[in-house]
């Protein structure tokens, strides 16, 4: 495959679910700065699995497997800030935020993940955009009773917390 | 909130991206990146290899068998080091949990390499202090070599603690992972 052949398929990925990596990277990123870096940081890794995709799962699959192990290993990992500046002063911003209405209930929903720890944080991501169980533990590697049980406390604890918030605005 | 109506809030997104992407300067960057990390990593890499193997045979020439052997199989093992990662960098198949076990892998193999290269400094120094007190060179540059082995081997012990630190912290989010799969077994 040629540097080009894997641009395209690139571009033409991020053209269609450039959302699925957006909400990953807000989950997994608290500044703009580590946004920036989380989004390239991903970017680089799509684009490296381009070859290796053997259409044997869905593109959002594959998207959210490679996205997901970046997003985990780089809230883990402990980045050179100042290598980080220079490499955005080099450059020029590739995330401009959008001119997008903001609603306050999606607000408090990134609020309440971003406090997950980063495997809880993963199975939010991937029970909100409708996973099967089965489609989750292949991407995570746990069982399917096991992805079940996470996700019935983290249910539980959302709709808790989002009552309490509803009752007392905090 | 009920969960239904969460679900409904995240849905917004798909119709109204948070984010525009500046495509040239995305495309820049991921040029600018593979480069900039295949360069570091490869010449890091090679110079391990070929100065240690290098090295080995030189010094195999001058009769210091010990000393040479065992830059020689520093050389092996920087090489077999390198075979792995090539193999290992292009799976982009694994779970969350084999990514996370291949990291463990990677990490695993860093600690033990910078401890091999770092107890390494002691052998390399002494015989290299010990042919030097042979040809009865100066006390002054005697001690500027030992302590610069000194030196050289307290400072490689905050890149072995680095290391150390980096796989603790992947091992504890596997452990996290694995958390429910063995309370699940012990329940059983």
């Amino acid at each position: 495959m040629t540097d080009k052949e894997q641009n395209d398929i690139l571009e033409q990925w991020l053209a269609q679910y450039k959302s699925l990596i957006f909400k990953i990277v807000r989950s997994y990123a608290f500044t703009a700065m580590d946004r920036e870096d989380l989004f390239q940081e991903i970017s680089l890794q799509v684009w490296r699995s381009v070859p290796s995709f053997r259409g044997e799962c869905a593109v959002t699959t594959w998207l959210y497997r490679v996205s997901l192990n970046t997003a985990i290993r780089f809230s883990q990992r402990e980045r050179k800030r100042s290598e980080n500046r220079a490499d955005l002063n080099d450059s020029h911003q590739i995330l401009l935020e959008a001119d997008a209405h903001h609603d306050q209930r999606l607000e408090w929903l990134y609020g309440e993940i971003s406090k997950l720890n980063a495997i809880d944080k993963s199975i939010t991501l991937l029970m909100l955009e409708d996973f099967s169980y089965r489609e989750m533990a292949s991407i995570v590697g746990i069982t399917e009773t096991n992805i079940g049980v996470r996700i019935n406390r983290i249910k539980k604890l959302l709709i808790e917390k989002s009552k309490k918030h509803d009752l007392h605005g905090v | 909130m009920e969960f239904e109506e969460m679900k409904k809030v995240w849905d917004t997104q798909n119709n109204e991206p948070l984010y525009v992407i500046n495509e040239a300067a995305l495309r820049n960057s991921i040029a600018t990146k593979r480069d900039k990390g295949i360069h570091i990593t490869n010449v890091t890499e090679l110079l391990s290899i070929v100065v240690n193997l290098g090295a080995g045979v030189l010094i195999l020439a001058t009769g210091m068998f010990l000393l040479a052997t065992w830059m020689i199989i520093i050389g092996v093992v920087c090489l077999a080091g390198r075979v792995r990662r090539k193999m290992g960098e292009q799976q982009f198949d694994r779970t969350m949990l084999g990514d996370l076990d291949y990291a463990v892998s990677i990490a695993d193999y860093q600690v033990r390499f910078s401890g091999l290269m770092r107890w390494n400094i002691i052998p390399v120094g002494f015989l290299i202090v010990w042919s030097m007190w042979d040809k009865q060179n100066s006390i002054e540059l005697m001690i500027g070599l030992i302590s610069f082995f000194a030196l050289t081997f307290y400072a490689s012990g905050w890149e072995h603690n680095y290391y150390r630190s980096r796989r603790r912290n992947i091992e504890d989010l596997r452990k996290m992972l694995l958390k429910n799969d063995r309370e699940e077994v012990n329940v059983r």
